[in-house]
């Protein structure tokens, strides 16, 4: 039947996860409004700046693609891991190994030769790809469970990276918390002179069709996504289940690695700092599930989320309502995707004249 | 070093040991009760950084028991919202664990500029109240080692010594009474409770309530003993080394005890050297209970798994 009707069925499934993701952006967004109204002494003003801000000028629009670079990369990160079935949160961690590492190239001779642009995003993936397979093996070999390992993995590398930022990268007796900036071959050209639209959107869009190619157009990605549905099946059908995930962490912890080079040799930065991913690594956890782990929807659903939260963060900057506002759009979002939630309308009347007997 | 060392050996250190376990351990009770119900609780971290905001927040109004009611309230709605997103409609307990996380993280901010007026760092400018202290002078009248006593178990708050109460209480609640053979049949294998007719959902959400009940406690005893006040991102991390407790303890109410104990040791170890040796990296210090979570969980699981292949299983 897929055979037959393979097109129609598709477009038909992503129309309804299209509707489905926009109606609970809908939802979240009318309790974000109902909180503004609850809390801004100008609800009008806060609410059309957390709607329309991204817009305002070229500077803004250049933070929005900013953001939807990382966001898509850190989605990808997620989605891989995912997509094996795997809980892993190491993204953040190796966001802060990759940013490290990439950073040590960008400061040494090397990064101020025509190669070193290559070097540091090559540097940043090996070292997330060394701090993914960690839990991976952790979980293959001893039974770790991947989700709270891949926790401390990510405290630990935040601390670890911020003290070598801090006592061994800062200039000495300084007391700056940053690195001196990377020399000019290391850091990403801007696309649009005076904005932060540099490369790093590049090797996000390059990377979403890489993660493509190698999940649905190799035998490894066949490999991962069988042990993702079914792991019983797979060990049955002869694939070593163990490898496939510690691969797939390790692979997902690549992408996070490069992440971290795109961060600090982004145009944002250009340098080291502490505590340099505000956060955004943990963000791809609703990318990746709003995107039902598929890595061509990534970019799309990086760029409508992307908006929300410059718009939120100018929203933070410019009126009287705090930008962590969003983390509630955030959740809600989250909870109604990942549920069975359906469009609000004829299934929810449905549902609520069958009552009971159709849960469960 | 000498002096970190004289510092560890010392009761004043095992009084902080205890201290710094009490938050860990009521979390760790509160993750056990779900894990056993089998529901993985991630959200711990976010459960203890709302309820500790709110103990704050309603401290500066109303006496301390309102407040810690009002921190294990929170927590168990918490855990409501996670058993009716999780259960009702089927979404995966990780990923609502991770929104009540995240909601945690930028609310807490968000609810304490609104409260404070404007400021996101912390609570300074609200005078909160803090858990009263159980003093037992009586001590110091046992013959010979009543100095010792004194310091070792005076001036702890209330919470800790519910805490201690509470391992024993959920150990018989689990292994003597009959809701608790429910709850970890369900957890073992729901299949089995439910041809019995146990409603398998039922027992999960109650297990998510007190889940969050115990771990809102933790909330208020972090931020009305441990610290009073509240500051953003207080929690530290210590809600998922309490999930890596859980597990570390072999799902056992005294396993997570001796758990909580050995983060305790850590905890309170950091603390020494900060004060002691101050030229160690403060960050690295910082990292050392992490370490230790992640070394203790991969023994324990290697240890267990090897148990396994010997009983065969």
């Amino acid at each position: 039947m897929t055979t037959m009707t393979g097109k129609p069925d598709r477009l038909g499934t992503f129309a309804r996860e299209a509707g489905r993701a926009i109606g609970a952006l809908l939802i979240a967004l009318v309790v974000a409004l109902l909180i503004i109204i609850a809390t801004s002494a100008d609800p009008m003003n806060a609410f059309s700046q957390l709607l329309t801000a991204p817009l305002t000028s070229k500077r803004t629009i250049g933070y929005w693609m900013d953001d939807v670079a990382k966001l898509t990369l850190t989605g990808l990160a997620f989605s891989l891991v995912f997509q094996a079935r795997q809980f892993s949160m190491g993204v953040q961690g190796q966001v802060y190994v990759g940013g490290l590492f990439a950073a040590l190239v960008a400061l040494s001779p090397a990064g101020a030769t025509p190669l070193a642009i290559p070097l540091c995003l090559i540097a940043g993936m090996v070292g997330g790809a060394a701090y993914g397979f960690l839990p991976g093996y952790a979980k293959a070999k001893f039974g770790a469970n991947e989700i709270v390992s891949s926790l401390m993995l990510n405290y630990i590398a935040i601390k670890v990276v911020n003290w070598i930022t801090r006592a061994h990268l800062a200039p000495p007796n300084s007391g700056q918390l940053m690195s001196p900036p990377f020399p000019p071959e290391a850091v990403f050209p801007a696309l649009v002179a005076n904005t932060r639209l540099d490369l790093g959107i590049v090797v996000a869009l390059v990377m979403t069709v890489v993660v493509w190619f190698i999940l649905y157009r190799t035998r490894w990605g066949l490999k991962l996504r069988l042990v993702g549905d079914n792991p019983t099946f797979a060990e049955y059908a002869g694939i070593r289940a163990n490898a496939v995930m510690i691969a797939a962490m390790t692979a997902a912890g690549a992408v996070g690695g490069l992440l971290g080079a795109v961060f600090v040799q982004g145009r944002a930065y250009g340098k080291i700092a502490e505590n340099f991913d505000g956060n955004l690594a943990f963000e791809g956890i609703l990318i990746a599930i709003v995107a039902k782990n598929r890595p061509l929807a990534v970019p799309l659903v990086a760029l409508a989320y992307g908006y929300l939260r410059q718009g939120a963060q100018l929203m933070g900057n410019r009126t009287d309502v705090p930008n962590e506002m969003i983390s509630v759009v955030q959740a809600l979002v989250i909870l109604l995707v990942a549920s069975s939630f359906t469009v609000p309308g004829r299934k929810a009347l449905g549902r609520i004249f069958k009552r009971r007997g159709a849960v469960q | 070093m000498m002096d970190v060392l004289e510092a560890v050996f010392s009761v004043t250190f095992l009084a902080m040991v205890i201290r710094q376990m009490t938050p860990l351990l009521l979390a760790t009770l509160g993750g056990l009760i779900s894990d056993l119900s089998g529901a993985l609780n991630v959200a711990l971290e976010g459960m203890m950084l709302i309820s500790a905001l709110t103990a704050v927040l309603v401290s500066v109004h109303y006496p301390w028991y309102v407040a810690v009611l009002a921190a294990m309230t929170a927590g168990s709605a918490l855990g409501l919202l996670m058993a009716f997103f999780h259960l009702r409609m089927r979404a995966d307990i990780i990923l609502v664990g991770f929104a009540v996380n995240i909601v945690a993280t930028g609310g807490t901010v968000f609810a304490l500029s609104l409260a404070t007026g404007g400021d996101k760092g912390t609570s300074i400018n609200l005078v909160s109240k803090a858990v009263p202290a159980v003093n037992l002078p009586f001590l110091k009248g046992v013959p010979g080692i009543g100095d010792l006593l004194f310091r070792l178990l005076s001036g702890h708050s209330l919470l800790t010594w519910f805490a201690f109460v509470a391992v024993f209480g959920l150990w018989f609640f689990l292994y003597r009474m009959r809701g608790g053979l429910w709850l970890r049949a369900v957890g073992e294998y729901p299949a089995a409770p439910a041809a019995a007719g146990i409603k398998v959902d039922v027992v999960r959400m109650w297990a998510l309530v007190a889940s969050g009940a115990f771990t809102g406690l933790a909330g208020a005893q972090l931020a009305m003993f441990n610290y009073v006040g509240f500051t953003r991102d207080m929690t530290a991390g210590r809600g998922f080394i309490a999930l890596g407790a859980v597990l570390l303890g072999a799902r056992h109410p005294i396993g997570a005890l001796l758990a909580a104990l050995l983060f305790g040791v850590f905890d309170a170890l950091s603390f020494v050297i900060a004060t002691r040796a101050q030229n160690f990296p403060a960050e690295l210090i910082q990292a050392i209970p992490f370490v230790v979570t992640i070394i203790a969980l991969i023994l324990f699981s290697w240890r267990a798994q090897r148990a396994k292949a010997l009983r065969g299983a």
